[in-house]
């Protein structure tokens, strides 16, 4: 019994220190979420409620709308080193301006033809409907974005890596 | 650089407060409270502040039409783009149009870990070399092409045609994979140490390259290495804007036009025209097409109206009535095109045909082609193939 | 610009957050950034004494600015606004950081801690910019306009009309009824259509608070939501509506005869008729087109008997002007013209007609006195009955009519009861049966000896190929249940035509500014949660028009619509978004765009003092952001969201 619970304790602390360590050499993706006040936001609340927890790297903003979302905002985001820029808003026939997400995806789709051009890889940028009700879903997409995002490194417009 | 320092470069300190300035300025004639020389009195009587938050200063079109004519040689462009230095240094950039997202992707692109895509519309069609003596300056054309995708801007045409024209004459120039934005746009929005960064990698890269003469579509890219680079890096190229290039070449008897039955008109790019003095080789080349009538505009040469934005640091009301007062002129020629030698007028007039409410403004639709497209359409069926 | 004082609250939320988040450390980074006057923790901020610690800030410290960092903006965001205004301050001063759903509920330790942090000052560094909104409201006025007479404007018309409220109902046709007047029986309780839609149809035209303009249409509409000014042509009837005893003599004594619209075809009316013998109102129209007095300038009988002197060859349209608070649409359907079909030989043979063809056929007052009879005058001995003529068909329409399994069960019963040992074959690709009632409808017409097919007909002929056939027509068809293709010989062939949006649905919608979907229907504002609102405040849509529907979900839709109305005029006013768009005159093009990509018809250019600028109708806005974005020229901002504030807040979240 005591020889268990001692090498537990042992593992336990081997653990966290490799986790310490790996705080100072991991890198942390910064993922910039502009969610939409009907859905994706309200998917975020409702991971918080059913505590689904999910990396800490995402920072919400809301819009009442993704068709709110100026291509400018994303841009502005990755010029001040975002890793990932995460755009998220209501299924297709469920926005409730009518069709500002098919604007939103119409814009990203855009500026993702432009980010190409400019070398950024396309992971960089996400469109996702998540539905208001979704709270996994919002919690599995930044999961996953982050994980994503950290075996692509740190976005080469971080201000670290600029000369 | 002090406000000072400024004054003393562009030589404000002669300024007769004459307002000359002002009533050539096509901007003060659509919005009265606009004035050149108030703006240089802010400098001269000392009011820094007042001058650097004037919600104007972003508005200049840094035509030169002032300039040009100021009898005291009051370099007003220069100062305004010493002046948006300052600015721009307290957080100030205008109000770009687009919500600035062309300015951000020139910032971004500066980065020297990012690796661009910018050729991949160039395909076999297009002969071009590693080594040479020539080069082509391809410019922002593939960004500007999907930026402005609604309303078909055309710009990536300007540099095929080009590399079209080019290999009719024989010539199989060097283009640049890591080729960066000019940082035209940058430097007149004050934003200098950007600039710094990509005139210095595109130095770097040109000298790598071997290069001994650069071959622009882009007049601004023109203007901005022949008198911007200098004072920032040192770069020993011949430069010359594409339609001197042909012009020189015509004699040569390698481009042999076909008809092209069409009463055409002109603007004169202010970067071209006005900055760079180049008038009579775009005309040489459009009238050396058969079939071609070139009708001038009431303002022609170093009289012509901008179309109304540069550097997209500010596209306001006041720009659209310049661009149609100025596609209004066009009109009135009878010519059924106009063809211009800049991708941004040429993106600018057509922003300003786009006429979507119910309610419509007057009638300023019109065919606009840039002249590179015109020789191009010219040569085709005659060329090599 | 007066200086900026913000006040910050930190929430412990018990130990929802603070047993995470380190509030105090939060508070105590809050309060050293620019501008922040007051930062504190505490316990429970959505508490009294929560509340009553902001209140009191604000007066002690003047601040002009709050933020709240605590649960989710779309929990407590209102509560804090109230309180913000309680003490005087504008509620859109308010800012709010979620903390809880959003941070300390998903996250944990340090990383929870700093995220907070973040998300406090970007709400700090938001609420710098945000200025004060005025809410308008504008009075509603209490008249209503129904457009369309079927039964679910009449339905909707004297909901609103038992509220004593004025309803103006613009039917097209000389009388009101719809498609539901022209059917005998309806499912699936197979009640008689005349039984229970005649009283309606009185009851609307003796109501005090109705106004009917029948044989009228709406011509213009202008204005918005409250005050709406609408145009009304009233198309000359040549009877003076006053006079007219409705007695019938004219149609009677009148010798011009034409093909009834109202019995498809199939049976001949008047040139001065009533549509149907229980019309509403009871006044009889002069077709003009078919008149000998207005072709040839002789006749005049009509004239001749009317008793009552009401016939009067003199009139012209009137255009009536009326204003409304709201409008509900409920122009109904069309039955799709099956001629195109080639392969079903409509309009070819003469004994293949369109369902509602069928319900005059069937209708006691129809053209055969509800007989079932072919052309020649015989009863037919089969029947076949095809289902989903152009619906569910990827050459027509995608969309299921929803009515015709169930309309189709009703004419087999309704065959059988007339000739009991007819053949009659349903033919149909799924039955459809989910309305309340409607499988035990099908599951007792399955009993009543009626032969279903389960194949979509590929062909209707007339060449014979046995004895049997001849003369007769063939239905070609597999029975995928029994698979092998069959030919089935009989007397008539019924199709049922989709159900289609009006042919005038464009017309319609744009006179409105209201949108169609896809398929051409009016489109409602949300699937599911707005079914009967459309993006056009103060417009709504009801029955057909917005979708194939049966006759229990038309009323319903009705009654939704009813209540919507009500509940506008009850409340008497509207109070309008204030965080909407704004245009900045000085940079507008005037290009229109922005009138193009807006799904409200908010922004529209106008002509001002010669400059073309756009100019939004506040009452319309609903600040979703799409113009600004589209507008080249930064000219539109849309307030509580401007440019300044989403960019502030992506600078301290991609930092911190
Ligand atoms: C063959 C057939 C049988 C059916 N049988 C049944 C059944 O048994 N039971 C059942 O529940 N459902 C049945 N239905 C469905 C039923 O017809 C509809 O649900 C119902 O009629 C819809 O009513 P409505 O008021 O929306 O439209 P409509 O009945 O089409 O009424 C619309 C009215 O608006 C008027 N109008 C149109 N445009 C304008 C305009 N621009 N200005 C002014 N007025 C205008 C029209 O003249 C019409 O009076 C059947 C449908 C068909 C095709
Ligand atoms: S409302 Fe959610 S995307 Fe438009």
């Amino acid at each position: 019994m005591n020889g268990f619970n001692l090498s537990r304790s042992i593992r336990t602390r081997q653990l966290l220190q490799v986790r310490r360590m790996r705080k100072i050499t991991e890198f942390e993706p910064r993922i910039i979420a502009f969610t939409c006040n009907w859905c994706a936001y309200s998917a975020a609340d409702i991971a918080g409620i059913s505590r689904f927890h999910y990396p800490a790297n995402v920072r919400n903003i809301k819009v009442m709308c993704t068709g709110m979302i100026d291509p400018g905002y994303i841009l502005r985001a990755f010029e001040r080193g975002a890793d990932g820029v995460l755009v998220a808003g209501c299924e297709i026939g469920d926005c409730h301006y009518i069709s500002g997400n098919i604007k939103a995806k119409e814009r990203v789709e855009r500026l993702k033809k432009l980010l190409h051009i400019l070398g950024l890889e396309d992971e960089r940028l996400r469109l996702e409907w998540i539905d208001a009700g979704d709270g996994r879903k919002f919690a599995d997409t930044i999961e996953n974005m982050a994980g994503k995002l950290k075996k692509l490194g740190p976005s080469p417009f971080k201000k670290e890596v600029k000369s | 650089m002090t406000l000072e320092d400024i004054i003393k470069e562009t030589k404000t300190y002669y300024c007769l407060e004459c307002g000359k300035c002002s009533s050539l300025c096509p901007i003060s004639r659509h919005n009265p409270s606009y004035s050149p020389r108030l703006m240089l009195e802010k400098a001269l009587t000392g009011f820094e502040g007042d001058l650097i938050n004037d919600q104007e200063l972003f508005s200049c079109l840094t035509c030169y039409n002032c300039s040009l004519k100021c009898p005291a040689d009051v370099d007003y462009p220069l100062f305004m783009q010493k002046v948006r230095t300052l600015a721009f240094a307290q957080g100030r950039y205008g109000v770009p149009a687009d919500s600035g997202i062309l300015q951000s992707f020139m910032r971004l692109m500066l980065n020297p870990a990012i690796e661009q895509r910018r050729l991949e519309w160039l395909s076999d069609e297009y002969r071009i070399s590693e080594k040479g003596n020539i080069l082509f300056f391809v410019g922002c054309a593939p960004y500007f092409e999907f930026a402005f995708e609604d309303f078909e801007a055309g710009a990536l045409n300007i540099a095929k045609d080009s590399l079209k024209i080019l290999n009719t004459l024989g010539i199989e120039p060097m283009v640049l994979a890591d080729e960066k934005c000019c940082g035209h746009d940058l430097l007149w929005t004050g934003d200098v140490e950007s600039f710094r960064k990509l005139a210095e990698h595109n130095a770097r890269i040109i000298k790598e390259s071997g290069a001994k003469k650069i071959i622009f579509s882009c007049p601004e890219g023109y203007r901005t290495f022949k008198f911007d680079y200098p004072h920032y890096v040192d770069l020993d190229c011949e430069l010359q804007h594409i339609t001197e290039f042909l012009a020189e070449n015509m004699g040569k008897g390698m481009l042999d036009f076909k008809e092209v039955k069409k009463k055409v008109t002109y603007q004169d790019p202010c970067r071209l025209g006005r900055h760079l003095g180049v008038y009579e080789q775009p005309r040489k080349l459009i009238e050396a097409i058969p079939g071609i009538e070139l009708i001038e505009m009431e303002h022609t040469r170093d009289e012509s109206i901008c179309c109304g934005t540069s550097a997209w640091t500010n596209c306001d009301a006041y720009s659209k009535q310049i661009r149609t007062e100025r596609l209004l002129e066009a009109k009135a020629t009878g010519a059924e095109m106009l063809i211009t030698a800049c991708p941004k007028c040429q993106i600018h007039f057509r922003c300003a045909m786009v006429s979507k409410g119910e309610e419509k403004g007057p009638d300023v639709e019109m065919d606009v082609m840039d002249i590179v497209n015109l020789v191009a359409s010219a040569l085709e069926d005659n060329g090599s193939e | 610009m007066a200086e900026v004082r913000i006040g910050v609250y930190v929430c412990h939320c018990g130990t929802n957050i603070a047993g995470t988040v380190d509030v105090e450390e939060v508070a105590r980074y809050a309060k050293q950034l620019p501008s922040v006057v007051i930062a504190r923790d505490y316990m429970f901020m959505c508490s009294d004494p929560g509340q009553a610690l902001i209140k009191s800030d604000i007066k002690e410290f003047s601040l002009n600015r709050v933020v709240v960092a605590s649960c989710s903006p779309r929990m407590h965001e209102p509560t804090f606004q109230r309180a913000c205004q309680d003490a005087g301050l504008n509620p859109y001063l308010y800012e709010q950081a979620n903390i809880r759903e959003q941070c300390s509920w998903v996250h944990e330790g340090d990383e929870a801690t700093q995220k907070a942090k973040a998300l406090v000052e970007a709400a700090i560094r938001r609420v710098s910019h945000h200025e004060p909104l005025e809410i308008k409201e504008i009075p509603v006025n209490p008249n209503t306009l129904i457009i369309g007479g079927g039964i679910a404007g009449i339905q909707a018309a004297l909901d609103i009309a038992d509220s004593e409220h004025r309803v103006y109902l613009v039917e097209r046709e000389p009388s009101i009824g719809g498609h539901m007047s022209q059917f005998d029986k309806t499912f699936p309780t197979l009640d008689c259509a005349a039984c229970i839609l005649t009283p309606k149809m009185t009851a609307v035209g003796q109501h005090p608070y109705i106004d009917l303009f029948t044989y009228s249409e709406v011509e213009e509409v202008s204005g918005y939501i409250g005050d709406f000014k609408v145009k009304i042509r009233k198309k000359a009837r040549y009877v003076d509506e006053e006079r007219c005893t409705g007695c019938g003599v004219c149609q009677e004594k009148c010798p011009w005869k034409t093909d009834s619209e109202f019995d498809i075809g199939l049976g001949k009316r008047k040139a001065i008729y009533f549509p149907f013998p229980q019309a509403v109102p009871m006044v009889p129209v002069i077709d003009r087109e078919h008149c000998a007095y207005f072709l040839k300038g002789t006749c005049r009988a009509c004239e001749r008997f009317c008793e009552a002197k009401a016939i009067n060859f003199e009139q012209t349209d009137q255009i009536l002007e009326l204003e409304v608070g709201a409008i509900i649409v409920a122009t109904g359907y069309d039955l799709m013209d099956p001629t195109p079909i080639t392969q079903y030989g409509y309009g070819r043979f003469d004994n293949v007609i369109t369902s509602l063809q069928f319900e005059r056929v069937v209708d006691c007052v129809g053209p055969t006195g509800g007989k079932i009879l072919l052309k020649d005058g015989t009863q037919p001995k089969s029947i076949a009955i095809i289902h989903c003529v152009g619906s569910r068909d990827q050459n027509y329409h995608t969309y299921c009519s929803r009515v015709c399994c169930e309309y189709a069960l009703k004419f087999s019963h309704l065959i059988k009861e007339e000739i009991p040992d007819a053949d009659v074959y349903q033919m149909y690709i799924d039955m459809r049966c989910f309305g309340k009632g409607y499988e035990e409808f099908y599951d007792r017409l399955s009993h009543e000896g009626v032969n279903f097919i389960r194949g979509k007909v590929a062909k209707v002929t007339d060449e014979a190929v046995t004895d049997e056939e001849r003369g007769r027509l063939v239905v070609i068809v597999e029975d995928t249940l029994l698979p092998g293709v069959i030919r089935v010989p009989v007397d008539m062939v019924i199709l049922c035509a989709a159900i289609e949006p009006r042919s005038d649905a464009e017309e319609v919608a744009k006179l409105l500014k209201i949108n169609r979907s896809i398929e051409g229907f009016f489109m409602e504002r949300h699937p599911k949660l707005e079914p009967v609102s459309t993006p056009t405040e103060g417009i709504f849509i009801v029955g057909c028009c917005q979708g194939p529907k049966d006759i229990p979900d038309s009323v319903a839709q009705a009654l939704g619509g009813a209540s919507k109305v009500l509940s506008l005029i009850s409340r008497g006013k509207v109070s309008l978004l204030a965080a909407t768009a704004k245009v900045d005159e000085m940079r507008c093009h005037g290009c229109g765009r922005c009138e193009e990509i807006c799904e409200f018809h908010a922004p529209k250019v106008i002509n001002k003092n010669g400059v073309m600028v756009s100019e939004i109708n506040e009452a319309l806005c609903q600040g979703c952001g799409l113009c600004a974005v589209t507008c080249p020229a930064e000219a539109i901002s849309i307030r509580h969201f401007t440019q300044e504030e989403i960019k502030s807040m992506v600078d301290v979240l991609t930092e911190s």
